[in-house]
């Protein structure tokens, strides 16, 4: 070997020794184009289909029963505003013969997110209904002719994150508030170039860790390591000799470890039930703040990197428009309590996390027929005010501010995927993918 | 005798040797098959067992009778919940095994023939004969191991690939 060919082949050894451990899954070199925002992202799917008009424009009864004089905040922890001073009828019950749901639950937050944060005060759903709405939060595409008990069509933001950002599964979690539809199928699309393999984690949480979850998982036995490493040894040794190909995966793959901390996990679930170690906001009275909770318990144990979560209690106001003013005011309390949580007893995941909240749609301008106990009227979810969504993102590198207005819509539901990708950094792989809605961009652009 | 009376009585013989002729014993005959299993060929499972299916089987397979209609569905529902199946399955199993109505057999019975054990296993869970490779790979791991228990084989076994196909 000459002089030049030594120097050469030296050159070439020590490149691939330092850039091999940046290879990720897709073949390319390095993960991240541009700089992450943040390291840490909670996406809240909220809540079940809300009316501009009792969220962001703070109207309360103004503008849905007729009522003059009763408009006012009824979400302190996210958006500023006096709270309304007439009718009270959201919070919780005082007892003593007052009216009930007469005492408002106390902000959690010392600032709301809109004093913190940036809020997009008028955007664009893209369907008027909940399964499509939720999968444009978690797909970020414009198709609308999905089926239900079906996973997605297009890739979802967990498989972006797992291929391009190299997550593992235990960085992406979503958490289910239950398994109508096809909501625990969210986690993850059968999509060719993505898939499975690259799907989150997922609980439905008031299944996983409620009664029957109890019954059925509490008791399983605790294996030791020295158990389970026979035992996967043994089925990997099965699966290899059956030779499952990657497209007739039906489930999400972990790895053996994975799987054993999950196991771990949930278990753990159970005796911190036992111990009423479990953390709750101070109002759990609905299945959204049973998910909250378990969210944050997944957040305090394994710090992902992403969380998702979905609330749709607010759906009621179907048949009960009282019951949604409820529901809306303890979603924004139990939204509240989750920022809280993980700004006080998160210490990894503090200040360096950000947030985003959304409603996966909105609700009708005109009323159907049903009254519910206070005689007020019921709000489906079809026409062109159901289209109006807002958004708000705080923390990390968020600047306080307000997007939009009334008569200024800035802003899709498509955007929150391209969003995710630019806070960690992957955002031209994601939007090269070719499965974004081809207008979505991030909102960190849209400011 | 006459003409008319001889032609009766040719076509009476004629007619009773057509009828002697036309019938013959009738022979008893019994049809039969050899006693044979038909097994599974693990290249043709392609159907995937619904979660029902699975859990139906899988409880039947264990315990030996059938599963409730009210445990089948709470079971379907916590498996449903978990975004990794496989998980989820791991846990129904080890709950199971943590129950006194198990049907399987002793750690001394699988060490007492290892070979017979290992065959039953690939007809118990996937209705065929184990391969050569997958024979000889069983019983010296099994051998060489001797903290294995038939629990973990039959862990193994249920939370495989090739159990949820058919």
């Amino acid at each position: 070997m000459n002089r030049r060919d030594f120097f050469k082949k030296t050159g070439m050894i020590t490149a691939g020794t330092v850039a091999a451990p940046y290879i990720l899954p897709t073949g390319r070199m390095f993960a991240r184009t541009n700089a992450p925002k943040a390291e840490y992202v909670v996406m809240v799917m909220f809540a079940g289909g809300v009316r501009q008009q009792e969220s962001v424009l703070q109207r309360y009864l103004d503008d849905s029963q007729e009522v003059t004089g009763a408009a006012g905040n009824i979400m302190p922890n996210l958006l500023t505003g006096i709270a309304p001073d007439r009718k009270i009828v959201y919070g919780t019950d005082p007892g003593g013969g007052a009216t009930r749901g007469s005492k408002p639950i106390p902000r959690i937050l010392s600032q709301s997110m809109e004093d913190t944060g940036t809020l997009f005060k008028e955007m664009s759903a893209i369907s008027a209904g909940h399964y499509v709405g939720l999968k444009t939060l978690i797909t970020g595409s414009l198709g609308t002719a999905q089926g239900l008990k079906t996973r997605p069509k297009y890739p979802t933001i967990f498989e972006y994150l797992r291929k391009h950002a190299g997550f593992a599964a235990l960085d992406t979690w979503f958490i289910a508030n239950g398994l109508g539809n096809s909501t625990p199928l969210l986690n993850s699309s059968k999509n060719e170039d993505y898939g499975l393999q690259y799907g989150g984690n997922m609980f439905a949480a008031p299944y996983t860790f409620g009664g029957v979850g109890r019954e059925i998982l509490g008791n399983g036995k605790p294996y030791s390591r020295a158990d389970l490493d026979p035992m996967y040894y043994m089925k990997n040794f099965l699966d290899q000799s059956f030779g499952l190909n990657p497209d007739q995966l039906e489930t999400i793959k972990n790895t053996d470890e994975e799987k054993t901390k999950i196991k771990e996990f949930i278990r753990a679930v159970f005796q911190r039930q036992n111990q009423g170690l479990i953390p709750r906001p101070p109002v759990t009275d609905n299945f959204d703040a049973v998910t909250i909770s378990y969210a944050a318990e997944v957040l305090r144990h394994f710090k992902p990197k992403f969380l998702t979560l979905n609330m749709n209690a607010v759906d009621g106001c179907h048949s009960n428009f009282t019951g949604y003013l409820r529901s809306l005011h303890r979603a924004d309390h139990s939204v509240g309590w989750l920022w809280n949580y993980i700004q006080n007893n998160i210490p990894e995941m503090s200040g360096k996390t950000i947030m985003i909240i959304a409603p996966e749609c909105g609700r009708n301008l005109k009323p159907n027929p049903i009254l519910d106990e206070n005689d007020w009227y019921a709000f489906d979810h079809s026409d062109a005010n159901a289209m109006r969504v807002w958004s708000i993102m705080v923390g990390k590198n968020v600047p306080k501010m307000t997007v939009g207005s009334e008569s200024n819509k800035v802003g899709k539901l498509t955007d929150i995927v391209p969003t995710i990708a630019d806070i960690f950094g992957v955002y031209d792989e994601v939007k090269s993918s070719q499965y974004l809605d081809p207008q979505s961009k991030s909102l960190f652009l849209r400011m | 005798m006459n003409m008319h009376s001889s032609g009766k009585i040719i076509t009476f013989i004629f007619s009773l040797f057509l009828l002697l002729a036309g019938c013959t014993k009738e022979k008893n005959l019994t049809y039969g098959a050899a006693d044979k299993v038909v097994y599974e060929d693990k290249s043709q499972k392609t159907k995937r067992k619904s979660d029902a299916e699975y859990i139906s089987i899988l409880y039947t397979n264990l315990h030996q009778v059938s599963i409730s209609p009210t445990q089948l569905h709470k079971i379907q529902n916590v498996i449903y919940s978990l975004g990794d199946r496989n998980v989820a399955n791991e846990m129904v199993l080890s709950n199971y095994f943590n129950t006194s109505t198990l049907k399987i057999p002793k750690d001394s019975e699988m060490r007492g023939d290892v070979a017979v054990f290992v065959e039953k296993c690939y007809k118990r869970f996937f209705l065929r004969y184990p391969s050569e490779g997958e024979k000889t790979f069983f019983i010296n791991y099994i051998n060489s191991n001797p903290n294995v228990s038939v629990e973990m084989v039959y862990t193994a076994f249920s939370v495989s690939d090739e159990y949820q196909y058919y």
